[in-house]
């Protein structure tokens, strides 16, 4: 056989070419791609693994169930590290594959600050589980909040800890980050409207080792209540076994990572009597009663809000992108922001004009290590 | 005075294990002239053996504290044959990079075996903490402070009283004149990263129950252990200990009465101050060269 320039250069542009004309080919039948950002190293590398068994779930019922526009979805991850710049580059390599249609961001609101510019740029729908009220109002069309943000958990631990508790003198401890005090500033004006004074308010670094000085501010300022929003397991842990060694009895109402199965775990009887507002309670709807049969046989550890939110956002992302009968981005978004009336683990689904799904909270409480269902409270306003 | 007493109480708690952590990058500074950056890693380790021993197993507390602590002594061995070893004849660079890839190595490999949630291990004592008038004194860091008393004594003793610890003494002044009096180098080095994954192992296991067990325990005590050492004078084993215990005191201190959210700053505030004004440390002789 002859090699001639030219039959050199038809077999070369063949050889380039046939992968994308084959993908074109196959178009249809090739699995549609959701990228996932999440922590599998670094100190939330835990709640990483919870938040990737909640999507598998529901992932597992939409194939189970035929896929979605006759083609099966499939989840690519990448490592968040757990740091900002972790989660840029994270993001990055996921929106350089042009075949993903969609992704989950983070749980952890500095994470999903971090990556909004690289999602503006990217322009593709991102389901993400960080509650500061902010991320929605930033103008970038492209977030959609699969939590009630802080603007309704301060609101929730408010109402909970001034009228039902009758508690009017606050203590609110939360951590430096986006997360904490997004969620401090949000209960503090909670709080002012409902007529209650902040006796102390203080923030803390994340991964202190060391919460001495934070509980004998707590005992000094004469507070009847605490309220908080700890980012990490183990900063809540440290501080909950510290605050009762330390003799402070007072009642303690918590943004959801006081009921995560990870700090109830950790800090154990320190956390026994303490209230949390939870976005996801197993016993508060029959869809989060069946989540809970879900994830336990699969997992041996409880299910919470880690899970929880990103079986939500496979969920609802799967039924906009069959509602949209397109994976083109624009079509998804209109969809998602259409969505109503969609009842997930963690509640009804009705996403507003800024991309928040859900407007209310449960209030639970940690009886003995069992995280209690008391009720739901939802905003309409 | 309750309140002084409690955050002092506290802080030399905390400082104690700084002091540890910060004990073993000196005795592998002065052995090697490098900073190994898997000390805090050693800490983490111990700890996660300690879990797997006195927690998976059920074993007794101590059975699992001597077999984690032999545990680090074989990790010491085998990290000084593997990691520094080779290396040996090479300038301090690639052995620092090594080091920071060994402890990659040891928490990545951690977390593939053991997963990424954080372990209790429960404390030696069965009471948490006794009331003394104001204070409260948690029995885990009563624990710390009384085991850095007599690890400093111990090795206050090994080395100046123990014709080994001379020799290591000689070995981490000058190697080659200690070489020429016959006295095995590349023992004395092994024996010295033996000694100090021993020493990371026991702050490990130490401050697990009050800090729980996670991959990055160790990173954590670490960096301030770092601090507390050029605090203290590289190099000086006097320095390491003050240092960390200073720095506990300092930023404990810091956090209550100035600021909380600042607390790490002020433990590298302290450190900026030493490395402008006094870069020899506490304890550290000033180093000049002749013209």
């Amino acid at each position: 056989m002859d090699f001639t320039r030219r039959s050199v250069t038809t077999g070369l542009a063949l050889g380039v070419a046939m992968p994308a004309l084959l993908r074109h080919a196959l178009g249809q039948s090739a699995s549609i791609k959701i990228g996932m950002v999440l922590p599998v190293t670094g100190p939330a590398a835990d709640s990483g693994k919870y938040a990737l068994t909640g999507a598998k779930i529901a992932l597992d019922r939409v194939n189970k169930a035929g896929g979605i526009l006759s083609r099966q979805v499939e989840l690519v991850t990448e490592d968040d590290q757990t740091t900002n710049p972790g989660a840029v580059l994270a993001f990055s390599k996921l929106a350089a594959q042009s075949d993903i249609v969609a992704f989950l961001g983070s749980i952890r609101s500095t994470q999903n600050h971090a990556m909004a510019p690289d999602i503006l740029k990217t322009a593709k729908p991102v389901c993400f589980g960080g509650t500061d009220p902010a991320l929605t109002k930033l103008g970038n069309p492209w977030l959609f909040r699969f939590r009630p943000n802080d603007s309704y958990s301060g609101r929730v631990i408010a109402a909970y800890g001034a009228e039902t508790l009758g508690k009017k003198n606050w203590a609110i401890v939360h951590s430096t980050d986006a997360f904490g005090t997004g969620g401090a500033k949000a209960l503090t004006e909670a709080l002012g409207k409902a007529g209650a004074k902040i006796a102390l308010d203080q923030g803390y670094p994340n991964q202190s080792q060391d919460f001495t000085p934070v509980v004998l501010a707590i005992k000094s300022s004469g507070a009847d209540v605490i309220g908080s929003y700890f980012t990490f397991d183990n900063d809540l842990a440290i501080f909950a076994r510290q605050l009762r060694q330390l003799g402070v009895t007072i009642p303690w109402v918590g943004s959801p990572s006081i009921i995560v199965a990870g700090a109830v775990k950790l800090a154990g009887p320190a956390l026994y009597g303490t209230y949390g507002v939870a976005d996801y309670a197993v016993d508060a709807s029959p869809e989060s009663k069946e989540f809970a049969k879900l994830y336990g046989a699969v997992s041996n550890v409880a299910p919470d809000n880690y899970s929880s939110w990103t079986y939500d956002a496979i969920g609802v992302l799967c039924a906009a992108i069959a509602k949209a009968g397109d994976t083109d981005p624009d079509k998804v978004r209109a969809a998602i922001l259409s969505t109503e009336g969609y009842k997930g683990a963690e509640g009804e689904y009705n996403f507003d004009q800024f991309g928040d799904g859900l407007h209310g909270y449960n209030i639970v409480r940690n009886e003995k290590g069992l995280i209690v269902f008391d009720k739901h409270i939802e905003f309409t306003d | 005075m309750g309140t002084i007493l409690q955050l002092l109480f506290t802080g030399l708690g905390i400082g104690a294990v700084y002091a540890l952590v910060a004990l073993g990058f000196v005795l592998i500074f002065r052995a090697t002239s490098v900073v190994n950056f898997a000390q805090g890693e050693f800490s983490m380790v111990a700890a996660y053996l300690m879990v797997v021993f006195a927690v998976d197993l059920g074993w007794p507390y101590w059975l699992s504290f001597l077999l984690a602590i032999g545990g680090m002594a074989l990790l010491g061995a085998v990290f000084n044959l593997g990691v520094y070893y080779p290396l040996r004849n090479r300038t301090f660079l690639p052995v620092i990079i090594s080091t920071i890839g060994a402890s990659i190595f040891l928490s990545n490999t951690v977390l593939a075996l053991y997963g990424p949630q954080p372990q209790v291990l429960p404390g030696w004592f069965d009471t948490p903490g006794i009331q003394l008038g104001p204070v409260y004194l948690d029995s885990q860091y009563l624990l710390i402070i009384a085991v850095t008393i007599v690890l400093v004594a111990f090795q206050y003793w090994f080395f100046e009283h123990t014709l080994l610890g001379k020799k290591l003494q000689a070995t981490s002044q000058d190697k080659e004149m200690a070489a020429l009096l016959g006295i095995p180098v590349a023992t004395m080095i092994m024996i010295t990263f033996v000694y100090s994954a021993v020493l990371g192992g026991i702050a490990g296991i130490l401050v697990a129950p009050v800090l729980f067990v996670s991959i990055q325990m160790g990173s954590t005590i670490a960096l301030k252990a770092f601090a507390a050492t050029i605090i203290g004078g590289f190099g000086d084993v006097a320095g390491a200990i003050v240092g960390g215990l200073a720095l506990g005191v300092i930023e404990t201190f810091g956090a209550a009465y100035i600021s909380v959210p600042f607390k790490d700053a002020f433990a590298f505030l302290v450190l900026i101050l030493f490395l402008a004004f006094r870069p020899q440390g506490l304890f550290g002789e000033r180093v000049a060269e002749k013209a």
